[in-house]
């Protein structure tokens, strides 16, 4: 087997633009973007299942942030960027449209865990959820998720691709 | 958590604890008469030692026995047995898929790409992994040879391949580290041998039949019961380590960021050559007030009401580098990505060298050395897998180290890799080193109980 080249390490740092001008921050060039789109489209049962869900939905979002499950549930995930939930067609529909970080697949079982409930409440009104609780059949809802994902348009555009939502706290922490 | 009573007799050995044994040879057989191996494996658990060597269990010894075995089957093994398709089809779909088809997924790309794999795991032909830990040479010989008897006959079993290790002196692995501080306690298992702050771990995480470490979750149990329950899966992994190119990484490096060799080892790995946790102890291995060796796995990154109240606070890695190899693969109380601390992912590690040790006087001596490793838990695709894909080849996982991979273990290549070691003077950024540790084979098992082996030994 051919050795590898072992070419010399170096400790020198990329430049960066200087603080206070309006030099646009440059993305570095072979940038992998970190967030990923997730645009689920769900498919409500019946007229009583979207008014149920409208109450339920409009209750709790109603709630002080810190007092919201679907806010502290979202948030305690630390990888979802932005959520939002749309009722579409004529109310048959519902959308829940995210930016998060990462694998959907790798952090399935933590999503669940902080999740699980919203989505039991959300898939009890869908004409074809996966088996619930979520909680307890996680494959098939990770597969539901995965079936139901609209695709975008690629690329799915990001000012800061490579910053998580990890990251941007901590950022934030230190400024 | 509730007291757990766990069968210890049904559950192999390895699972549960290490055997501390100083050699074991790992052997590789592919079946070549369905009935011949199931006739073997129920010899392995007839409780009649006079006429085959017994799997180890977890049940605690009266008398530490000269040698122990433990069996894993791989997916192809259980369809060499001949067991249905309902059956086949209830083991989780990274365990029948196998490590090859996982490879991108894991890192094991380039020089570590199944395409380089050496026998005999370049062909799907390894059905039966069996592990053979002994207390020395003699008794290693003389369990493979009562094994190879029984295994070969009437041309049951074929030998496709194995694999030695033997350990170094005081403990260690050939890139110099202390191994082995660090396993998780598991609920129901033995307890702790040395202070440990992390939290005891739900048994549904290392064996199939219980409550796992997520919410409301245990994980499915392959079918029938009596297969499934109380097994548990293992990621056997040949690991090439390129010690040549570490030991001279280190002393071209090392002046550039003006530390010694030893403390920017020290600083990749989260450990002191000795086993000092750099976290405790950041600028030397020998500490004042010296720390005893049972505290080296008494430690935390981060400071929490529940496990480590009076600690130290390492959260900017000013310490241990939130990058080393150590704080990668167990994060412990860090907050990671899915806003769980790093206790989620835990797997249990078996691991001896392969190998002579490394001469510094003669580093280009051209023969391979490195680590045989066993990864288990209960489930491949959320711990073994989970971490090489997301803590050891990624940095998402937590803030700042973004872009880059564990410094030893990961698949670096000279152009991407890339190392921070934070410091309130200002971070030291080290880039352009090459990957050390190379994937030389790789092959997933099931860990049957022994109810399990003696149902697959009556299966028709």
């Amino acid at each position: 087997m051919t050795e590898p080249s072992t070419p010399t390490p170096s400790t020198s740092e990329p430049s960066t633009p200087t603080p206070g001008t309006s030099e646009p921050i440059p993305q570095p060039a072979k940038a992998k973007r970190v967030q990923n789109p997730l645009t689920l489209i769900m498919t409500i049962k019946s007229p009583a299942d979207y008014e149920e869900l409208y109450k339920q939905l409009t209750g709790i979002q109603a709630l002080p942030p810190d007092e919201n499950p679907l806010n502290k549930a979202l948030i305690a995930t630390q990888v979802v960027h932005f959520a939002r939930f749309v009722f579409l067609e004529n109310n048959t529909k519902m959308a829940v449209i995210t930016a998060y970080d990462g694998s959907l697949g790798a952090y399935v079982n933590a999503f669940v865990d902080k999740v699980g409930p919203i989505f039991d409440l959300l898939l009890s009104h869908m004409a074809d959820a996966p088996p619930l609780p979520v909680e307890q059949h996680r494959k098939e809802f990770l597969q539901y998720i995965e079936a139901h994902d609209v695709p975008v348009i690629e690329p799915f555009f990001s000012a800061y691709p490579t910053l998580t939502v990890l990251d941007i706290l901590s950022n934030a922490e230190d400024s | 958590m509730a007291d757990v009573n766990l069968d210890l007799a049904d559950i192999q050995g390895l699972i549960l604890r290490g055997y501390t044994m100083p050699a074991v040879r790992y052997l590789f057989l592919r079946i070549d008469d369905a009935a011949g191996a199931r006739r073997f494996l129920g010899g392995l658990v007839s409780g009649d030692a006079a006429s085959s060597p017994q799997l180890t269990t977890a049940a605690p010894w009266a008398v530490k026995p000269d040698s122990c075995l433990n069996l894993g089957i791989t997916y192809d093994g259980l369809k060499a047995l001949g067991l249905p398709e309902a059956t086949l089809g209830s083991f989780p779909d990274e365990f029948r898929a196998g490590p090859a088809a996982r490879a991108d997924y894991v890192g094991d790309t380039r020089e570590s790409a199944p395409a380089h794999w050496a026998p005999p795991f370049d062909k799907p032909e390894i059905h039966l992994m069996l592990s053979v830990f002994a207390a020395g040479k003699e008794a290693l010989e003389s369990r493979t040879a009562s094994l190879a008897a029984l295994f070969g006959r009437d041309g049951a079993m074929t030998e496709v391949g194995r694999r030695d290790g033997f350990e170094l002196p005081d403990g260690r692995v050939h890139f110099g580290y202390k191994d082995g501080i660090s396993q998780p306690t598991i609920a129901g298992g033995p307890d702790r041998k040395t202070p440990d702050m992390q939290p005891v771990i739900p048994p549904g995480s290392f064996l199939l039949g219980y409550p796992s470490q997520f919410v409301s979750h245990s994980y499915p149990v392959p079918q029938p019961a009596e297969l499934g329950r109380n097994g548990s899966f293992v990621a056997f992994r040949v690991l090439k380590q390129e010690i040549a190119a570490f030991e001279k990484f280190l002393s071209d490096t090392a002046p550039q960021v003006g530390m010694s060799p030893d403390k920017l080892a020290a600083k990749m790995c989260g450990r002191w050559r000795n086993g000092v946790p750099v976290v405790l102890s950041p600028d030397t291995d020998s500490p004042e007030p010296p720390l005893p060796p049972d505290q080296y796995n008494n430690f935390d990154y981060v400071t929490s009401a529940e496990f480590n109240p009076d600690g130290v606070d390492d959260k900017k890695g000013f310490r241990c580098p939130i990058g080393s190899h150590l704080r990668r693969n167990n994060p412990r109380g860090q907050l990671v990505a899915g806003g769980d601390d790093g206790r989620k992912h835990r797997v249990v590690r078996r691991g001896m060298p392969y190998g002579p040790p490394f001469d510094p006087a003669n580093p280009d001596d051209g023969i391979e050395r490195g680590l045989l490793g066993m990864f288990i838990g209960v489930s491949i695709l959320d711990q073994y897998e989970f971490l090489m894909s997301q803590w050891i080849n990624d940095g998402i996982f937590t803030p700042g180290i973004g872009g880059t991979k564990d410094p030893i273990q990961g698949n670096d290549t000279p152009a991407d890799s890339k190392f921070t070691i934070p410091d309130p003077a200002g971070k030291k950024v080290i880039t352009g080193f090459p990957q050390f540790v190379v994937t030389r084979g790789s092959a997933y098992c099931f860990l049957p109980s022994v109810t399990a082996v003696k149902h697959l030994a009556g299966s028709p």
